[in-house]
């Protein structure tokens, strides 16, 4: 089952890359002008991903939370010595590991952040109306296995139903594993080719009057 | 940034109708700006068939993509537009704006889209949306601040552009707009204000003879000269309106012995299709570039306009050879780099009083022209302050994304989209605003005086005009060719 959500998390987060990536070079071959600000580009890309500075000019409580979310997010299922553990064990791979007493901490700002970034969407005029559904329901999902993760890592705190929780806790990340590569999460792959994206898509391909006036039927209509 | 929600009784004012309401009716458009009667019948189908044809023979399809699956909808953005924070309406929040046309390219042109809507059967794209549509892409004033803002990356000003090429491809767009475009390429004037050819004569040689007795040499606009760098092609309503501009830009080719000239063909370099349709950006370039083959001039030099220069730079080699096209410049260019080498020499602090600088969205944004005004105004210029922010992180003056040129919705412009930009000149008390755009210099005229603000708006090159030193310019010159 793990194996099975894995692999389509892989593939599914592979094929949004290739499609986004591809779409990307036939729209540079179509391109009129092939000069990108490739520095740019890479600039901003880099300033989005490791947000310091500008990120905090507004919004700057939203961005530290945000920040910190994310970095527990990302580090802890990749870095703890369980997971690390597992790997271990079924493919003989390990790397790094996150000191426990940092696994904790992570892994709670994780859940306190998730709940205040939830929270903010909710009371925030503009985020709630912008919000669709699974934008509520991502964080709710998110916190899930960390709560039980964090349970069962430290076992004098559970209800002693550590199987019960260790279920769930799997369950629920194979759920997000497979949701990943077809909802907004795909971002996780997606936003470092943004900012290219971006500088792309203003370059137009050249002389397509002609060919929109025919398609449409509108050869030598006036303007 | 942020500026304050505007009042109840503003409001009314702003969002006042524009139109009589069997106009509304006939035309099934309750939009404030005119539209030139189009055929209403079917609009979905038709609307879809644009989208359609779009999509295949341009670039978009790979962003819109890139779009639906990125998109967090975390309402930074909210914080960075100048219309949501004067109007504080939820639907001018860009990210929202931007899911109008997101929602209807998911459901009519995805895969998903299309499952999604069998199953719960809904999501077709209704009139009203349309309607929707029409009115919030042109309640945006097209300054990309918004884009600096996304986390994501998600380009609101492409996907606002993109709504407006398609409604205008069936016929929504306004009038002011595609009647000026029409006539600039179909018309007897070929320019989007319709001055013809001897009254352009007229206006010219009375700048020179203004000149003359201003500044006691005879200072010419060179006409139809083959083979001169630069092709100077300003916003032709510079010619009825910033007449001072076109004498300092004149003065400063005068002083610098710069070898320019203007064409009697097409002396236009207004841009309209960047607003409103890809196919008329297409066609003016074209016509631009046709004009400086005409003449085999090596430069196109635009004048002190925004959208112009922008269009210019950045669709010339799109549509005219890449890599080969002439190279386009700004004038400030050209005069800063005259000024750097010494071939022009501008009197320290002729100017005295306050002086501010207005970044034009078009050319700050992308970092392109933002140093240049600052070097030579500090020429200049004994007391110049800065707004905040500014550069490339600037506020729009409430007319871009050629709102400006839409009269009838002029107080739309100076109470909602040019409200923050008013809090900004009212905190610098400037007794000059320096705005290089012709675009921005109209909104921003219109702006101080229903504002009340006590504020001159002027031209860059107006100022230049009154600072250039020709002796020590002439000097300059032959000094360099010595040199040399």
């Amino acid at each position: 089952m793990f194996r099975l959500t894995f692999i389509i998390l892989v593939l599914g987060l592979i094929r949004i890359l290739a499609l986004d990536i591809w779409g990307a070079v036939l729209a540079y071959r179509r391109a009129g002008d092939k000069n990108l600000a490739w520095g740019t580009a890479i600039k901003n890309t880099l300033q989005w991903i490791f947000p310091t500075k500008r990120i905090f000019t507004r919004r700057p409580i939203y961005s530290l939370f945000s920040i910190l979310f994310h970095v527990g997010l990302i580090l802890v299922p990749i870095f703890l010595l369980a997971h690390v553990q597992l790997w271990k064990s079924g493919t003989g791979l390990s790397w790094w590991t996150l000191p426990h007493i940092w696994a904790d901490i992570l892994t709670l700002t994780t859940i306190g952040f998730a709940i205040a970034l939830l929270l903010g969407r909710t009371f925030d005029k503009g985020a709630r109306f912008l919000s669709r559904k699974q934008d509520y329901v991502w964080p709710v999902l998110l916190i899930i296995p960390f709560v039980t993760g964090y349970l069962c890592s430290n076992v004098e705190l559970g209800p002693g139903t550590y199987q019960v929780l260790m279920l769930i806790h799997i369950l629920a990340a194979e759920l997000i594993f497979v949701l990943i590569p077809f909802t907004k999460i795909a971002h996780c792959v997606l936003m470092p080719l943004s900012q290219f994206v971006l500088a792309l898509a203003w370059k137009f391909p050249a002389r397509v009057d002609e060919k929109i006036c025919t398609t449409l039927n509108k050869k030598g209509a006036p303007v | 940034m942020r500026t304050s929600i505007i009042t109840a009784e503003e409001r009314e004012k702003a969002f006042a109708p524009t139109k009589k309401p069997q106009v509304i009716e006939n035309q099934k458009l309750d939009v404030r700006y005119h539209v030139e009667d189009y055929d209403v019948q079917d609009r979905p189908r038709r609307f879809l068939e644009a989208f359609a044809a779009i999509l295949k023979h341009t670039n978009y399809r790979f962003a819109l993509e890139h779009f639906i699956r990125i998109s967090t909808k975390c309402s930074r953005c909210a914080v960075q537009c100048p219309v949501y924070q004067a109007t504080g309406d939820k639907r001018d929040i860009p990210c929202y704006r931007s899911e109008l046309l997101l929602s209807v390219y998911r459901r009519h042109f995805t895969v998903a889209g299309a499952m999604r809507a069998r199953l719960l059967g809904n999501g077709q794209l209704t009139d009203e949306k349309i309607e929707e549509m029409a009115e919030s892409f042109w309640n945006c004033t097209a300054c990309r601040r918004c884009t600096l803002e996304c986390p994501s990356g998600i380009d609101h000003a492409l996907i606002t552009h993109l709504g407006r090429f398609i409604l205008a491809e069936i016929g929504i767009a306004p009038r002011a707009l595609v009647v000026s475009t029409r006539e600039q390429l179909e018309g007897k004037t070929g320019n989007t204000s319709a001055i013809p050819v001897p009254a352009l004569m007229d206006t010219l040689e009375f700048l020179q003879e203004e000149m003359e007795e201003d500044k006691g040499i005879k200072i010419d606009f060179p006409l139809d000269v083959e083979g001169a760098e630069y092709l100077f092609t300003p916003a032709v309503s510079d010619f009825l309106m910033e007449a001072e501009t076109l004498m300092g830009i004149a003065a400063v080719f005068k002083a610098t012995g710069g070898s320019w000239t203007i064409s009697t063909e097409n002396y236009d370099a207004i841009n309209y299709g960047l607003f409103y349709s890809d196919r008329m950006l297409e066609r003016i370039i074209r016509k631009l570039y046709a004009e400086s083959e005409r003449l085999n001039t090596s430069n196109i030099l635009i004048g002190e306009c925004g959208h112009a220069s922008r269009s210019a730079k950045y669709y010339v080699p799109v549509h005219c050879g890449g890599d080969k096209a002439k190279p386009v410049l700004n004038i400030m260019e050209y005069t800063l780099k005259m000024i750097q080498t010494g071939k022009l020499v501008l009197k320290p602090d002729t100017i005295t009083e306050r002086v501010t600088y207005h970044d034009p969205c078009n050319i700050a944004r992308q970092g392109w022209i933002v140093d240049q005004p600052r070097e030579i105004i500090r020429t200049f210029c004994k007391d110049f302050v800065e707004m905040t922010p500014r550069r490339t992180e600037n506020i729009c003056c409430g007319g871009g994304g050629g709102t400006v040129s839409i009269d009838e919705i002029r107080p739309y412009r100076t109470r909602v989209g040019g409200k923050a930009k008013a809090d900004q000149i009212r905190a610098t008390g400037a007794k000059y605003l320096i705005a290089p755009c012709a675009n921005c210099k109209k909104q921003l005229r219109e702006l101080v005086e229903d504002q009340g603000i006590d504020c001159e708006v002027v031209g860059l090159h107006d100022l230049i005009y009154k600072a250039i030193d020709f002796e020590a310019s002439y000097a300059g010159i032959s000094a360099t060719k010595e040199k040399g």
